[in-house]
This record gives C-alpha cells, structure tokens and sequence, in this order.
C-alpha cells in the first residue's frame, strides 16, 4: 500500500528541487517556473496528508494552494515582463543594485 | 642688629629691580624705548647694586653672630599639614659680598653695552631684546644667592642657566651661535641632574630644604628620623653637588661649553662667564660648606678637580689663537684654582680669588670686546697686530688686566692666587705643585695674547678702519682697571685682612674649624708660615715675570722660536689645538649614541605605534570586506541564505 | 530504519544530487552520457529503497513508483534545461505526472482541476511570456547556472533531512496503512462532490477570498501590463549585468 511517508517524501523531493532550480537558474522565467515546482510538491503533501487522515480538508487546501499559483503566476509574470521591458534582458544577475 | 624690615626691603629691592627693568625693557623696548632701552636696565640693575652696598656696609656694621638673618617671605608649595616649600631668602657676610660682586660687575657690563651694542651709533638688530636677558640674568643670579633654601638655590641655577642660553644665542641666526648656546644648556643640564640628584638625596634624609636645619643635622650627624646619617651618604650627597658645580663652574669633565659660548657678545662673556654665572658653582660649595667638609673623600676630589681642570685649561690656552677663547680658558683654569682653594679648606681664600678674579677678568672680556669692535668683529690675532697705536686706551686697560691675571706683584691677582698656592702647598705637595705650574702658564698665554695682539707692526684685517672705543665702553672699563689694580689689598695681611675676616662667621663652623691641614686659619697666626708665605710671596712674583718675560722673548724679540717649536712638537701641538679631542670624545660617547636613540624612537612611533593603529583600523575594513560577500544584490543570494538556514534549523531539529 | 537503511538512503540521495548537478547548465557541452548514467542510477536506487522498505504487493504501489519517478525526473529536467520553453514543456510532464498521483490517491477532482488549470492556463502563460521575452541565441543566463553547488547542496540536503524524518516516524509506526481505497468522508458520492460540499459549507470564506485574490490578480496584471516604463539602458545589458560587489579592495 502507499504509506504516507511515499507522498511525503516524493512530496519533499518535488519541493527541494524547485528549490534548487530557484536558487540556481539565472533567467527570471524559470526562477518561477521553479516555484512551480515548489507547489507541486506542497499539493502533493497536502493530499497525502489528506489521504492519511481520510478527510477532505486536505484536498481543500490543495485546492486553495492551486487558486494562489495561479494568481502570482499572472502577477509574477506581469513584474517579469515591466522587468525585461526595462533592460530588455532577463538575466536576474542584472538586478543587484542594493549590493554592499 | 640687623633690622628685620629694612633689611627685608634691601633684599626685594636687590630682587625685584632687575625683574622689573627686564619686563619694562621686554614689553616697554620694542615700542616706547627702543635706543633708549638701556636706561630700564641701568636703572633695574641700579637699584641692586645700591641696595646690595647699603645691605654688606649694614652687614659688616653688625657683630659676627648677629649678621645672619633669614627672611620667610611666603609658603610656596603647600603640604598636607605644613607646607612643604616655603620662600625664604638668607642673608648673610656671603650673601653680601656676591651681590656685590654682582651687582657691581653686572652694572659696569650693562653701561658698557649701551656703547657696544652699537654700530655706528645705531642700536643693532635685538638691543632691546638683549638688554632685557641681561636684566633678567641679574635677577636670577641674585635669586641664587639670596635663596634661603635648596629649592629656591635650584630655581636660580637653572634660571641663570636659562639666561646664558638666551644670551649666549643672541645672534641666533648663526648657526654657531644657535649651536654652543644649545651646548651649553645641554652640558649644564647634564651637570644639573646629578645637582638635582643631590637635592633629593638631601631631602630623603633630611627631611627639609632649609639651609640652617639642614647644615645643623649634617653637623650633628642625624637625619630627620635621629638616626646617624651615614658616611656614604654624605659623600654621596657632596659628590651629586659636585656634579652640578662642575657644569655650572665648567670644571672638567663638563668644561666644553664654556669655550664654545663666546659666541655671545663680549659684554655676555665678561657678566655671565666670567664674573657671576660660573662663580655660581664655588658659591654653592661654599654655602654648602658643612655637607663638603663632612666627607674628606669628596674634599679630596673637589681639590683635585680643581687642580687638574687648572693645569688642563692652561695648557689648551698656550696654543689658542682666538682671544676670546684664550679668555675663555684661563677662566675655567682660574675657576679651578678656585675650586682647588675650597677643597683645601680655604674657602675664604676661594672666595677672595672670585672676587679679584672678577675685576681683570671682566676687565679683560670687556677690552676684547673693545678689540672685536675696532676690527670689525675679528677677534683672532693672526689676523690683526700691533694695536697700541690705533687702540691707545685699550691698550693700557688690557695691560692692566693681563698684569692682574698673570699675578704681577702687588696687584689683585697676584694676593689672591698666592693664598691658593700656599693653602694647597700645606695640603699635598702635588696640588700645589700642579698650582705653581698652572700660575707660569697662565702668566705664559696672557702676555703671549698681549704681545700678539699690541705689539710690533700695525696689521689690521682688510677693510677694517680701527678707532678707539665710546665713552660709556671706557668708563666701564676704566672701574674695572681701579679694581683690578687695589681690590687686592681687601685681602692682605697689611691690611689686616677685612676681606677674611668679614666672612669667618659665615665659615666658622665649617671650613675653619674642619680644616685638617692648618690648625687655625686666620692672619694672626704664624707658626712658621708668616716667613714661609712671604717666601712664597716672593716665588710666586718670580714665577709671574718669569712667563711674561718668557713671552716677551717668544713673541716681541724672536718671533721665529714659536714656529720652530711648533715644528719640533707639531703632534703636542696638534694635540692641544684640539683641546685634547674632548669635544670629539663627547660626540662619540654621549651625542651619537642619543642621535641613534633619537631615531629608534622616531622609527618606533613611525612603525610599532602607528602600525597598531594601523591594525585598528584594518580589523573592520578587513571584517567589512569579507561580510560584503553577503550583500551581493543578488535575490538567489538572499534565498540561498535563507534556505540554508532552514536545513540548519531542520538539522538541529532533528539530531535531538 | 537501520544503520544501513539510514546510509543507503543518503546515498541515494547524493547520487540523486550528482544527477542534477551534471544536468545544470553550467556553459560547457552537456556530459549526456555521465548525465544520463547519473539519472537513471538516481532513480533506480530511489526505487530499490522503496522496495527493501515496503513489501512489493501492490500494483498501487508500483504505478505510484512510476508516476513518482516521472515526476520527479521531469522536474529535474524543469530546472536544468537550458532552454525556458523546454522547462516549460517538462513542466507539463510534471503536472501530468502528479495529477496522476492525486488520483491513485482518489482525489479526481484536484487532479483535473491541476491538469486545466495549471497545464491549460498558467503554463501557456509562460510560453506566451517566454515567447514575448526572448533574446535571440541562447543567452549566457540560460547557459550558465550560478552557483549550482550550493543550490543544489542545500536543496537535497533538505529533501534528505525531510525524508530522514519521515522515514523515523515511519518506523516508530507513526503513519499507518491509510485506507486502502482511499476512502473519503462521503465516498458514496464521489470526490468532486465531497470537494464541493466541503469547500461551499466548510470553507466558504476561503472560496470567497479566493474569488476576491483572483480578481486582484487580474486588476494587478492588466494595471502592470499598461505602465510606461521607459528603457532603462546602461551601457548595454551585458554591462548593465555588472560584477558582483566584491572587487573594492579593504586596503
């Protein structure tokens, strides 16, 4: 049977590799698309924890968690492009000016 | 009897007259004064000298044990329960006789300046200036001698020093000038340290800086606790004093600065290193006499002190070419014969010796002076000769001085400087012997410095028109020749001695009774000496004509001989021209080695102090350097961090 | 778990991150070949954990295995590719994957609204976007990663430290079995209906608040879309990339 530690882990995965892709990848777009990522872990959990609790309230959340991805995919994606309309790149390395 | 308040008002008045001619010549000159700023001195130092005549003439009216008074004038420096310096002035006969002397010779110097200070009538560059040092040496040195305890004896000793420094570099813009007047502070402070030195040793033992209960406790042999003072600490008490003598006295090894401050004008050589400052040395022996004679060991050294500085001094002399340089060394080997007459117990002849010595040798200083003005500031005689002619009135005067210091019969240096020979003769045969030598030299190197300078053809430097000195510069003189000539018989037995025996309460405790060489000292008493001193009277005359005569032959008749020896002997000769390398001695031993000390310290403040603060301020711009990684502007950076601390927590988390 | 599980398992996990690591784009020619080797050990290992653990039984349990590995080597392939439509695609294979796995778990109704909306509306969006923002060529930022080590270093730190965790409460018996079918609270009427009737009587707020977030979104989005903003050049944007601040020396 799949126990709850297999959501979860496969859950923890999906999330440490969009972590990994937000911390590494230079252009703005995939940075988002990594987080992304980060959510398709989260819902995975969410259901797993769902699953283990025979309860709905779970799928509920994942639900919800859906409705918030897709709002800051648009907002995130509206910054993205005023940001490339302003240096016409999308490199994230072009926006250090606050560095020490 | 002494009256207390009149007295006390002499006693200010000796002070406080020079202090205010000094400020009123210093503030008032430059503007108000200007040519005329001499008045402010002559006044100032006026007023001295005749309170200073009033006070000796009061002095010598009261009986013996009545002639000494101690005047409090106010707590100086306040303690827990006492005060721990008070300002008092002592006066006694000794007092008396060096303000005097002083006063006297420091008037006659500072109406001679107003003519030397001249050149063709108009003030030079710092007349005022001068004036004004000169007035404030005069107050110093009478705050030295007036001083009723150590503490104020020290104030004045390095105030006179002060002042020699400022006179000695009055033309400062010479390099040599500005140079020996930085000697002679350096040298006389290295003597004062030892002199400092001394003070404070007196004080840990004694307790108190007053003379009377200090010399009374040496006496005794107690300290301030009663317990007996020991032998070593005398001696070393005495020997610290020595130390300070020697500098101020330019005794060897601390003579090298005398020679080198005849860079001042000639009437700064006639007061100060002549007359007053370098007697300063020999009055502070002679003050301290009860410590002195409480050790024989010290006796001993200051008598051979003495008489070694002596002989030196005179064996540079006879080869100097500079006049006022040869001056300036038959001083420091007078000045020997007078320390040679303290550590011999004769500090009343000492005394005696200082006050003759006084007249011909400022006589002396101020007629070179004369010289130096006719020839236009030259004052070495291969460049000049045979004056007598142009330089009549000079001529006579340095005539007189030269027979006084030589020790021509029956003039003042002649008794004074037969007391010392026969006092140091009872002593030790090879101190009076060393004394008898030193007297043939000196009347040697005199005239040698007569001939070459009067006689023979007129020579003069190029360009140099010589005419004879002002009015004021031969008045001046002219006193001091009358004092050259009849000071002397204040001290002679026919005259019964006024001299001695004015000072004997002053000694009468210390030199006379400690004297282990002559019983009682005194003129009355013969036991064999009255024939004995005649003859030595008599042997000293034939010594003295003896040298002249010697350079009569060597510089008048047969010019050629001084060459030929020089010829023969040309290392000795070389040698004493040199002035025994002492001055090179010094550079290597004392001034090379602070040099070096200097930059060590300069390369320490450069490279360890600064370096520390260097580390000081690198620890945060290296600190910041490296936290700058942080704030790369990057957002992946800032998360990167934040994720990292996440697996920290969690890891934390979990490993417990 | 045992000492060797326990090992097994970080190894596993470091394969994993090497696999990922050879993957990112780091401005060289891709090591296909170590790359591929790399993967494929990753998740093999990955699958052969999984069955020294749980006893093989279940065809539940080897189509979750599968979806699994689907979905996580797409996402891998999501943030290592070097070019941004073919994250985007990848992303799409991942969506796919875990919708797949939210219906093993019975919960239909999230796994179709995933693939609609994720995969039909906010993917094309970033297809659209790339589209509109692309610069020609293959450009530096795709091409290089920036600091992959440590990226990756803390992310499957993480992932191991979570999975560490859960596997120990696993073993104390902490999550038992859950339901064999996935049973629900209502499960006669099926998911969507319970989803429904929970989501309207239950949380009712959220679903409004949700309503009211997505129309802020879309007021956002137009109000973004009509600002002037005028060019902000530097030099050129290659200068305008700039260092990083490390170049002011402290001396």
């Amino acid at each position: 049977m799949i126990g709850l530690a297999d959501y979860l882990i496969v859950g923890a995965i999906l999330f440490a590799l969009g972590v990994a892709g937000f911390l590494c990848r230079r252009n703005l777009i995939v940075i988002f698309l990594s987080t992304e990522v980060m959510f398709q872990g989260v819902i995975l959990t969410a259901v797993g924890f769902a699953r283990f609790h025979r309860h709905l309230e779970g799928q509920a959340f994942a639900l919800f968690l859906l409705v918030i991805a897709a709002v800051e995919a648009g907002l995130a994606l509206g910054l993205v492009m005023l940001l490339y309309r302003r240096r016409r790149t999308l490199d994230a390395e072009a926006w250090s000016v606050m560095r020490g | 009897m002494l009256d207390f308040e009149s007295t006390r008002g002499l006693a200010l008045a000796v002070v406080f007259g020079p202090l205010l001619g000094a400020i009123a010549a210093g503030v008032l000159g430059p503007r108000v004064l200007r040519a005329g700023t001499h008045f402010a001195a002559i006044l100032g130092v006026g007023v001295a000298f005749a309170a200073s005549v009033i006070l000796l003439l009061r002095l010598q009216g009261a009986s013996a044990d009545q002639s000494s008074i101690v005047i409090p004038l106010f707590d100086w420096i306040a303690g827990a329960r006492e005060p721990l310096v008070r300002a008092a002035l002592l006066i006694d006969r000794l007092t008396g006789v060096m303000l005097v002397t002083v006063t006297g010779i420091s008037l006659l110097v500072v109406i001679y300046s107003r003519d030397y200070m001249r050149d063709h009538g108009h003030a030079v560059r710092g007349y005022e200036r001068f004036f004004a040092f000169l007035a404030l040496f005069v107050f110093s040195m009478c705050m030295l001698v007036l001083g009723g305890n150590f503490v104020l004896l020290y104030l004045g000793w390095e105030a006179v020093g002060l002042c020699s420094y400022l006179l000695i570099g009055f033309y400062y813009e010479k390099p040599s000038a500005a140079a020996a007047a930085n000697k002679a502070f350096i040298v006389n402070r290295i003597g004062d340290f030892g002199f400092g030195l001394g003070l404070l040793l007196i004080y840990l033992t004694f307790g108190t800086w007053e003379y009377g209960p200090v010399f009374e406790m040496v006496q005794r042999g107690v300290t301030a606790t009663g317990a007996a003072v020991g032998q070593g600490t005398l001696t070393a008490i005495a020997l610290l004093l020595l130390c300070g003598a020697c500098g101020k006295s330019a005794q060897f090894p601390l003579h090298v600065w005398l020679p080198d401050a005849m860079e001042g004008p000639s009437p700064v050589s006639a007061l100060i290193h002549a007359a007053t400052m370098v007697t300063a040395g020999i009055y502070m022996i002679a003050r301290c006499g009860a410590i002195f004679t409480s050790s024989a060991t010290a006796m001993s050294i200051v008598a051979g002190i003495g008489a070694f500085t002596a002989l030196m001094a005179a064996t540079i002399a006879i080869v100097q070419t500079d006049v006022k340089r040869i001056l300036a060394y038959s001083t420091i080997s007078q000045l020997g014969y007078m320390v040679l007459g303290i550590g011999v117990f004769a500090a009343d002849s000492a005394l005696f010796h200082l006050f003759t010595h006084a007249f011909f040798k400022a006589l002396l200083f101020l007629a070179a002076g004369s010289v130096m003005h006719a020839m236009g500031g030259v004052i070495d005689f291969r460049n000049f000769g045979g004056l007598k002619k142009v330089l009549p009135w000079t001529f006579s005067l340095f005539l007189v001085g030269s027979l006084a210091l030589a020790g021509f019969p029956l003039l003042s240096g002649f008794f004074s400087k037969d007391e010392i020979i026969h006092h140091a003769l009872q002593a030790n045969k090879l101190l009076g012997g060393m004394a008898i030598v030193t007297a043939a030299l000196t009347a040697f190197y005199t005239f040698r410095m007569f001939f070459r300078t009067f006689s023979g053809p007129l020579r003069t430097p190029p360009g140099v028109h010589a005419h004879e000195s002002g009015g004021w510069m031969i008045f001046s003189m002219a006193v001091l020749a009358l004092g050259a000539l009849f000071a002397g018989y204040a001290g002679t037995h026919i005259t019964g001695q006024p001299f001695h025996k004015s000072l004997e309460p002053v000694f009468a405790s210390t030199f006379l009774t400690a004297n282990p060489f002559h019983a009682s000292h005194g003129a009355a008493t013969a036991h064999g000496g009255f024939l004995g001193e005649y003859g030595l009277m008599i042997l000293s005359g034939a010594i003295a004509l003896l040298g002249i005569l010697a350079a009569y032959v060597l510089y008048v008749q047969q010019p050629w001989i001084p060459g030929l020896i020089r010829a023969t002997f040309t290392k000795t000769y070389e040698f004493l021209w040199r002035k025994y390398e002492l001055d090179e001695a010094y550079d290597v031993v004392v001034v090379t080695p602070l040099r070096g000390l200097g930059r060590f310290f300069v390369g320490w403040d450069d490279y360890f102090i600064d370096g520390l603060i260097w580390i000081v301020t690198v620890v945060p711009r290296a600190a910041a350097f490296g936290l700058r990684a942080f704030q790369s502007g990057f957002l992946q950076s800032y998360a990167l961090t934040m994720v990292a601390g996440l697996v920290i927590i969690v890891l934390l988390a979990a490993w417990n | 778990m045992t000492t060797a599980s326990s090992v097994l398992l970080y190894a596993v996990f470091a394969v994993g991150g090497a696999a990922v690591y050879a993957m990112a784009p780091k401005g060289e020619a891709p090591r296909r070949g170590l790359t591929t080797i790399l993967v494929l050990a990753a998740l093999g290992g990955f699958i052969a954990f999984l069955f020294t653990q749980f006893p093989v039984a279940h065809a539940e349990r080897v189509c979750f295995a599968v979806f699994a590995l689907i979905a996580v080597g797409s996402s891998a392939r999501v943030i290592t590719h070097s070019k941004p439509v073919y994250s985007a695609i990848y992303f799409v294979l991942t969506v796919v994957a875990v919708a797949a796995m939210l219906v093993l778990s019975g919960a239909e109704f999230l796994a179709a609204a995933l693939v609609i909306a994720y995969a039909g509306a906010i993917l094309v969006t970033y297809l659209f976007v790339i589209m509109l923002a692309q610069q020609p060529g293959s450009p530096v930022y795709d091409r290089r990663a920036r600091e992959p080590l440590l990226a990756i270093l803390t992310g499957f730190m993480l992932a191991a430290l979570i999975s560490h965790r859960v596997m120990v409460g696993e073993g104390a018996g902490n999550t038992a079995n859950s339901g064999a079918t996935g049973i629900t609270a209502s499960a006669s009427l099926g998911n969507t209906v319970g989803i429904g009737a929970i989501v309207m009587t239950q949380y009712v707020v959220a679903l409004e608040i949700a309503g009211l977030l997505l129309l802020m979104s879309m007021v956002g989005a137009i109000a973004l879309s009509r600002k002037k903003v005028e060019k902000e050049y530097h030099e050129s944007p290659a200068a305008a990339l700039g260092l990083a601040g490390r170049e002011a020396p402290p001396f």
